[in-house]
C-alpha cells in the first residue's frame, strides 16, 4: 500500500465551510442511523423496549383468557373497554398505562443514546468526525425515534387485531374497514408516536446531563402525572398535555380528571413539535459544549 | 518551537496560545505556548505529565480553561472544519460493541459522509496498510492488544488526514509491529503530514521524531530538535540521592567517570548525593557498582521533581526496573 492511497482520498467536505452542505449532512445522518438503528433494535438494550412495548399484548391475552372476563358484544365495545383504559389511565397510574410504558421505553432507548456511549467509552469516535454536534444529536434522536415508533406501531396493531379478531373475521373487518376501527387504530398509533417524539427528546437531553437516571426520571414522571392540576402555562411544559387532547375516545372521568383547558388537536400537534424542537436545540447546544472525559464514569 | 525553523503561517501549524487546563482543582497542563510544524513531533513525559490532556485540547475533546488552540487555523470547537483534516488515535482502548475491524472503520467513514463505495475502498486500503487484512472480518473484541492498537491507528488515518495525533501508539506493540508502524509514520511525514506522537519513553520516539516537546507535571520543560534537548539535559546536572550501606565505595567508583560532576557523603554515612550530567550512563554504572561491590541500596531519588521527571523519561525502560 502506498502512502498516496490514504493521503489522497477525496474529502467528503464541501469547500464552502461556512454554509451548510445539506447533501453532506444527509449522508452523515444516514451514517449515524446505520450505526444506531442496529444498537437500538438488535442489541441487549433493545430487550427492554420490546418487553415494554409488547406487555399490553401479553396482559390482554391473560385478561381475555381469564374466566372472570365478561363477554362483550362486539369489536367496538371491546376496543372501548380495552384500549381506552390502556391509553387513558386507571386511577392508580395517573399517566395512563400506555403513556407510562412509552415513558419508560423512551427512558431506556433515548437516555442511552449518549449515556451508554459515555459508559462504554466510545463516544469520542463520533466526536472525532467532521459532524456538527447538532447533526449528531439529530441523527441519534431520529434513530431512536424510528426504532420506538416501529416497535410501538407493531405492538399497537397487534393488540388491536387481537381484540377484534375473536369476534370473527367478518365482524372485525366490518368494524375496522367500514366502521371507525381503522380511524381509531391510526389515532392510537399516532398518539404513541407523539409520546415517543416528546418523551424521546426529554430523555435524550437528560442523558446528556445525568449519570443516574432514576431521580430525574421520577421527577418528570411525577410532573407529567400531576400535569392536569397545574396552572395552564406550566401544563404546556409537558408531553402528556399535548397527547391528552388527542384521545379519540373520551377518558373515563375519574376524581382526578379536573379537565384541562381544551387545546384542539390543531394546536396540540404543532405545540408538541415546538416543545420537542426546543428541547433538542438545547440538547444540541449541550452536546457541543460537552467534554469527552470519561474519568469518573 | 525551535527558532531555526522556517516560520510557517497559522494555516499550516498547530498553535497553543497560553493554554491551561484544570480538572477542577487538578492541574492538567499550565500556560502552554507551542507551535507544531509539519513533520513528526514527539510529546514526551512521564505518566501524568499532561500529554493526553494536550492532545485532547488539540482535538476539542477538552476545552481549555484558559487560552486558545488553533489547528491549521481552525478552532477545535468546529468539528465540521477540523476532523476532515485531523485524525486522532486516543489512549482509550475501547470500541463500540459487537463490531468487526472492517465494520468499525467503515461505519465511521460513513458517519464522516463518505458514500458506500469510497468508504469501502478506504477501509480496505487502511486495513492493508496496518497489516490487518486477515483479521478484518473478526470481531475487534477478540483482537490482541497490538491489533487493537493498530485498528485504532487505521481508524485515525482512514480518511486521509493532514494532522495525525497519536497517543502512545507504540504501546502494546511487539517489535515487528512496532517497526511496521514506525514505517507508516515516516511515510505519512514524508507526504507533508503533521504527526504528533506521545510516549512516556524518550528513546521510543527520539529515533523517529524531528522534534520533541518534553512535558513534566503539566509544564513544557524543554522543546526543540532532539539533539538540542539531549544537550540541554546533559548541561543541566541532575542531583541524585542514594541511600545505601557503602556510600564511600559507591562515591569512589562513580568518580572514575567524567559525567559525574560531584558527590558528597551524608553525615550519617548511610548515603550520598551525586551530581551527574548523563543520567543514562550514571544509572547503568550504578547498577554495575551495585552488583560488583554487593552494595545494598535502600532508595534512589532525584532531588528536584522536575529533574526527576526529565530523568525518568531519559532513562526510559531501564528506569522502571529500579
Ligand atoms: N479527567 C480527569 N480528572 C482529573 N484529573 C485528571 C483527569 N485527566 C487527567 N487528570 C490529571 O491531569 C494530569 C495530566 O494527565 P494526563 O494528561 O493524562 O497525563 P499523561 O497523558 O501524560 O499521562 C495528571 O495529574 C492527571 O491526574
Ligand atoms: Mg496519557
Amino acid at each position: 500500500m502506498t502512502s498516496a492511497a490514504v493521503g489522497s482520498s477525496t474529502k467528503p467536505v464541501s469547500p464552502n465551510t461556512s454554509g451548510l452542505d445539506w447533501g453532506l449532512i444527509a449522508r452523515q445522518i444516514a451514517g449515524i442511523l446505520r450505526l444506531e438503528l442496529r444498537r437500538n433494535l438488535l442489541s441487549r438494550r433493545s430487550f427492554g423496549l420490546y418487553f415494554l412495548a409488547f406487555s399490553p399484548v401479553g396482559l390482554f391475552v391473560i385478561w381475555a383468557l381469564s374466566p372472570a372476563t365478561e363477554v362483550l358484544s362486539g369489536p367496538a365495545e371491546a376496543v372501548a373497554q380495552v384500549f381506552a383504559p390502556i391509553f387513558g389511565g386507571f386511577p392508580p397510574i395517573f399517566l395512563g398505562y400506555l403513556p407510562t410504558i412509552i415513558f419508560l421505553s423512551a427512558l431506556i432507548t433515548f437516555m442511552s443514546l449518549f449515556r451508554s456511549e459515555i459508559l462504554e467509552h466510545s463516544l469520542h469516535y463520533y466526536y472525532l468526525t467532521p459532524v456538527r454536534r447538532w447533526v449528531l444529536v439529530t441523527g441519534k434522536y431520529c434513530s431512536a425515534l424510528i426504532s420506538a415508533c416501529c416497535v410501538f406501531s407493531v405492538s399497537t396493531t397487534l393488540l388491536f387485531l387481537l381484540i377484534c379478531i375473536p369476534f370473527g373475521l367478518g365482524d372485525a373487518s366490518q368494524y375496522i374497514l367500514q366502521g371507525p376501527g381503522l380511524g381509531y387504530l391510526t389515532t392510537y398509533i399516532g398518539l404513541a408516536i407523539m409520546a415517543c417524539i416528546g418523551y424521546g427528546a426529554v430523555f435524550l437531553l437528560l442523558g446528556l446531563f445525568f449519570r443516574n437516571a432514576i431521580v430525574p426520571a421520577a421527577f418528570i414522571w411525577a410532573w407529567e402525572s400531576i400535569n392536569f392540576i397545574l396552572p395552564s402555562l406550566l401544563q404546556k411544559i409537558s408531553v402528556i398535555h399535548y397527547i391528552r387532547t388527542l384521545y379519540p375516545i373520551p377518558l373515563p372521568e375519574g376524581w382526578l380528571a379536573v379537565t384541562t383547558d381544551a387545546t384542539s388537536p390543531w394546536m396540540s400537534v404543532p405545540g408538541l413539535l415546538i416543545f420537542t424542537a426546543l428541547v433538542l436545540t438545547f440538547a444540541g447546544w449541550r452536546a457541543g459544549r460537552m467534554e469527552v472525559n470519561y474519568e469518573g464514569d | 518551537m525551535a527558532s531555526e525553523q522556517q516560520p510557517q503561517s497559522v494555516e499550516e501549524t498547530i498553535v497553543f496560545d497560553n493554554v491551561s487546563k484544570f480538572y477542577g482543582e487538578v492541574l492538567g497542563v499550565n500556560r502552554i505556548n507551542l507551535t507544531f510544524q509539519a513533520g513528526i513531533t514527539g510529546l514526551v513525559g512521564p505518566n501524568g505529565s499532561g500529554k493526553t490532556t494536550l492532545m485532547n485540547l488539540m482535538t476539542g475533546l477538552l476545552r481549555p480553561t484558559q487560552g486558545e488552540v488553533r489547528v491549521l487555523g481552525v478552532s477545535p470547537s468546529q468539528p465540521q472544519n477540523l476532523f476532515a483534516r485531523l485524525g486522532y488515535s486516543t489512549q482509550f482502548d475501547s470500541f463500540p460493541g459487537g463490531m468487526t475491524g472492517y465494520q468499525f472503520i467503515y461505519s465511521y467513514l460513513r458517519v464522516h459522509g463518505f458514500p458506500h463505495g469510497e468508504a469501502h475502498n478506504l477501509t480496505w486500503q487502511t486495513l492493508e496498510r496496518v497489516g490487518l487484512t486477515d483479521a478484518a472480518e473478526r470481531k475487534v473484541a477478540g483482537y490482541s492488544k497490538g491489533m487493537r492498537q493498530r485498528v485504532r491507528l487505521a481508524q485515525a488515518i482512514s480518511h486521509g488526514p493532514q494532522v495525525l495525533v497519536l497517543d502512545e501508539p507504540l504501546n502494546g506493540l511487539d517489535p515487528m509491529a512496532r517497526a511496521e508502524v514506525i514505517d507508516i509514520f515516516k511515510d505519512l511525514a514524508e507526504t507533508g503530514c503533521h504527526l504528533i506522537i506521545s510516549s512516556h519513553i524518550l528513546h521510543e520516539v527520539d529515533m523517529i521524531a524531528d522534534r520533541v516537546v518534553l512535558l513534566s507535571s503539566g509544564y513544557v520543560v524543554a522543546e526543540g530538535e532532539i539533539g538540542g534537548v539531549r544537550t540541554e539535559m546533559n548541561d543541566h546536572p541532575i542531583q541524585v540521592l542514594i541511600r545505601c550501606n557503602k556510600p564511600s565505595t559507591v562515591a569512589a567508583r562513580l568518580f572514575e567517570h567524567d559525567y559525574i560532576v560531584g558527590a558528597s557523603l551524608h553525615d550519617d554515612l548511610q548515603g550520598l548525593e551525586v551530581q551527574t550530567r548523563d543520567a543514562n550512563r550514571f544509572y547503568s554504572q550504578l547498577n554495575e557498582i551495585v552488583i560488583n561491590e554487593e552494595v545494598d541500596i535502600e532508595t534512589v531519588t532525584v532531588a528536584d521533581a522536575d529533574v526527576r521527571a526529565v530523568y525518568q523519561y531519559l532513562i526510559g525502560n531501564e528506569g522502571e526496573a529500579r
